[in-house]
């Protein structure tokens, strides 16, 4: 039997729609210099952002915790073997793929808006720009194929998991631990 | 608005690497695709002219892009322009086309055409 159960708190939600917000404005004022105050702003925005989701990622609620989607190389090859075959596992919290996401953007997070501060200071030459821009299109890769996994799982789950993240609950088993059953 | 593509950032990388080029290299570049001589003169009416927005390119580059700059938004110090002022200016192709597609959108709402850059260049060439 299943139970309705509320998987991402509160803070996880704001955290991941507002870093949707911040990277989006970041992203699409980019190149421009009359928007250049919006551009660091949305970039200091971010980068609060993840130092927030760095520290509940210890101390938030259950599926928050880092150590709870913690991706191993074998849980993600189990995973995405299992949704080749189109039987997918099912996670409760974080699925492995959907870690890695979470684990790239977070690194390429902190890249980006550490090299645009160092940047906007005047601190460090030419190489900082190129790394800050490899930074935010590896993070735009890293969103598209978030994004497209999102469809996919949903789909292939019957589950919908755009509007677990906005609402927090999701339909799970009574015994919910977050490994694949 | 930039598209992720890595692979393209990869090349143009390879390429400002492969090749130093100096400011009269673009002038020629620029002159080639106008399949026009620049005219300087006309290149400092476009350099300090509003195009029917806000700024000028002078407005962050000044009048005398011998001098030094300052960002018309951020107040942040900008590298005088003028190559004869900043040899570090218009010897790499990737950082000259970033910019020029940058400034352009801020300042005309548009791209600059060939010409527009070339008549730009000599005239920031003949700023001593």
């Amino acid at each position: 039997m299943t139970i309705r159960l509320r998987v991402w708190d509160l803070p996880t939600r704001l955290f991941h729609w507002s870093l949707v917000a911040s990277f989006a404005t970041a992203f699409i004022t980019s190149e421009s210099e009359r928007l250049r105050d919006i551009h660091v702003i949305a970039g200091y925005t971010l980068a609060g952002l993840l130092v927030f989701r760095l520290i509940w990622g210890f101390i938030g609620n259950r599926h928050a915790r880092f150590a709870d989607f913690w991706p191993t190389p074998s849980k993600l090859m189990a995973y995405l073997n299992s949704l080749m075959a189109g039987k997918p596992q099912h996670y409760v919290g974080h699925n492995p793929a959907g870690a890695v996401a979470i684990f790239l953007l977070l690194s390429l997070g902190l890249v980006a808006s550490l090299s645009g501060w160092a940047i906007y200071e005047d601190i460090g030459g030419e190489w900082l720009e190129e790394l800050h821009e490899v930074a935010a299109n590896g993070m735009m890769v890293v969103v598209v194929i978030h994004i497209a996994g999102v469809a996919v799982s949903s789909w292939l789950h019957r589950e919908n998991l755009v509007r677990a993240m906005i609402t927090g609950w999701k339909k799970a088993p009574t015994s919910h631990e977050n490994s694949p059953r | 608005m930039r598209f992720p593509l890595l692979f393209s950032i990869a090349l143009s990388l390879a390429a400002s690497v492969a090749q130093a080029e100096t400011p009269r290299d673009f002038l020629t570049r620029f002159e080639k695709e106008a399949g026009a001589a620049a005219s300087a003169e006309r290149g400092g009416r476009f350099f300090t002219s509003r195009h029917g927005s806000e700024w000028s390119c002078s407005s962050c580059h000044t009048e005398r892009p011998t001098q030094g700059g300052r960002h018309a938004k951020t107040e942040k110090d900008i590298q005088p322009l003028a190559p004869a002022a900043n040899a570090a200016r218009f010897t790499d192709a990737a950082k000259v086309d970033k910019w020029f597609r940058r400034n352009c959108n801020d300042v005309a709402n548009r791209v600059c055409t060939a010409q527009e850059k070339a008549d730009v260049l000599a005239w920031l060439l003949a700023q001593k």
